[in-house]
């Protein structure tokens, strides 16, 4: 289980979160939605703590950690339990999708490395890349290297996967395709918070959905309700802009 | 003064016996680049992560280095550091030149290498650093296995320019007595006058160490590279395309930042 308690986050004086509250329970896929800086994607970095937040309470999977006075370890721990996906990949250049894969369960896990290459490479298997372990990421098309970064991300077997934006940097063409990765991933039961502006996808995957403005939640539950019936007009006015109902012919 | 007249059979007489001291410069280079490297981080280490004071201290020292050539720097430590020393009582007057000298090339080289170690840290993009957090490696992990091969990578060809640059740096060594290459030249040119044959033969060796070491640093940096498309690092990297040519490497490396002080 994840849990956020009152998290605020300054930049010099800029607010950018507000004491948010947010909780997602083992297996729940929950949606972070929201226009461009409304803080969605602070709030994520918050929770591994890329972003350190200013003040609040980060828990996952039982390890609660205060963020007012938090300790290196316990910042470690947090990273340990967590894993993320970027909106660019950020694989590493100089290591093949494998080496990619291998590198969190060598290096942090400890693993065996004959250990740590089976299963990474059953981890690629999964998501489609069996026939490209030892392709560097230049060598790779975008949705194939996000797929790189699901998989160095599962094979981890975090509390909770990050995503952010994680099909916002790709060719419209191979959005499809990271997106049925994550959905079959998402019906394994893997705890997900995925930041996104993917509409159908949330309403499809998420079991939870959030909207965020000007660093607070807005309004949050089920997304059939949400997309359906939104009760606030700040959401009602962001779904109506983002997904028009008239189509255009020319 | 017009030297001897030129005879060829000088040439072939003079390669052997400068090649003799050949293991003297290679000696003052190998020092320097080694112990530069070391100089070279420490003084990066302040910088990159903004210690305030030792940050000052590490700017002063690489400007000084950087903008003070080379043979005012020999004649500075050699003369300079015994006094300095010996008002901590230490005498050095028994210390043999060539530690001044390679003391002297390795803190210039540092003051390069810091700048380019620098550089290439910085030119590594941040989410690379922010991909090893969140798999959960420490700063050092993260800094020793992700960010230091790929700074490396792209710091080689600053890096292979420094080793030459060095190289013929240490022409200069002979002002202090040192008998490297050079000083063993001015010692024939004394005897035997015979100015041009000994500085082709120089010229030629130098050349065919700096032009092997070329070589060499661009294999090393297909190796190290060999994680982009080869092709397309190639042709971003130098601008052109095909093999190298004995032209392009030489217009290569004059347009290079520094190709040795020169008197």
């Amino acid at each position: 289980m994840i849990k956020l308690s009152r998290i605020t986050k300054h930049f010099g004086r800029q607010q950018v979160l507000r004491g948010i509250d947010l909780t997602a329970r083992q297996g729940e896929v929950v949606a972070i939605l929201g226009p461009s800086g409304s803080g969605k994607t602070t709030l994520l970095r918050c929770i591994n703590y890329l972003e350190r937040p200013s003040d609040g309470e980060v828990e996952i999977g039982g390890f609660k950690v205060d963020c007012k006075h938090p300790s290196k370890k316990e910042i470690q721990t947090l990273r340990r339990k967590s894993a993320m996906v970027f909106q660019h990949y950020n694989l590493f250049k100089h290591k093949t999708a494998l080496e990619n894969v291998m590198e969190g369960l060598v290096v942090v896990r400890k693993l065996p490395k004959d250990e740590a290459r089976e299963r990474s490479a059953k981890v690629l298997e999964k998501v489609g890349l069996g026939a490209k372990l030892d392709a560097y990421p230049s060598q790779l098309s975008g949705g194939q290297q996000q797929r790189v970064g699901i998989a160095r991300a599962l094979a981890l077997e975090p509390e909770v996967i990050l995503f952010d934006e994680p099909t916002s940097a790709l060719d419209p063409e191979l959005v499809g395709e990271v997106l049925e990765v994550i959905r079959r991933i998402a019906k394994e039961g893997i705890t997900m918070i995925v930041v996104t502006h993917e509409m159908g996808f949330a309403r499809e995957v998420a079991n939870h959905v959030i909207f965020m403005d000007e660093g607070r939640i807005v309004e949050e539950g089920d997304p059939k309700e949400i997309f359906a019936r939104p009760k606030e007009e700040r959401t009602r006015q962001f779904l109506k802009r983002i997904t028009p109902e008239a189509s255009y012919s020319i | 003064m017009p030297g001897a007249k030129f005879d060829l059979a000088y040439v072939f007489d003079y390669f052997p016996k400068l090649l003799s001291t050949l293991n003297v410069t290679l000696t003052i280079v190998g020092l320097s680049i080694v112990l530069g490297l070391g100089v070279g981080f420490l003084v990066a280490l302040p910088r990159l992560y903004k210690v305030p004071v030792l940050k000052r201290v590490s700017e002063v020292y690489v400007s000084f280095f950087r903008g003070t050539p080379i043979l005012i720097q020999l004649f500075l430590i050699y003369y300079g550091l015994p006094e300095i020393l010996k008002l901590a009582n230490v005498d050095v007057t028994r210390t043999p030149v060539l530690v001044f000298v390679v003391l002297t090339y390795s803190l210039h080289a540092g003051a390069f290498m810091s700048e380019m170690i620098r550089a290439g840290v910085a030119a590594v993009d941040r989410g690379q650093v922010e991909a090893a957090y969140s798999v959960g490696m420490t700063g050092p992990q993260a800094f020793v296995r992700i960010v230091l091969p790929q700074a490396l990578a792209i710091s080689l060809p600053v890096f292979a320019n420094l080793v030459i640059a060095t190289l013929k740096d240490t022409s200069l060594a002979f002002s202090l007595g040192v008998m490297e290459m050079t000083g063993k030249a001015q010692t024939l040119i004394t005897v035997g006058q015979h100015f041009v044959e000994a500085y082709l033969v120089l010229a030629i060796i130098y050349f065919v160490i700096s032009f092997a070491l070329e070589r060499l640093f661009r294999l090393l940096e297909r190796r190290l590279l060999r994680h982009e498309k080869t092709e397309n690092a190639d042709r971003k990297r130098f601008g052109r395309r095909g093999s190298p040519s004995l032209r392009g490497l030489l217009a290569e490396s004059a347009s290079l930042p520094k190709g040795g002080s020169g008197l």
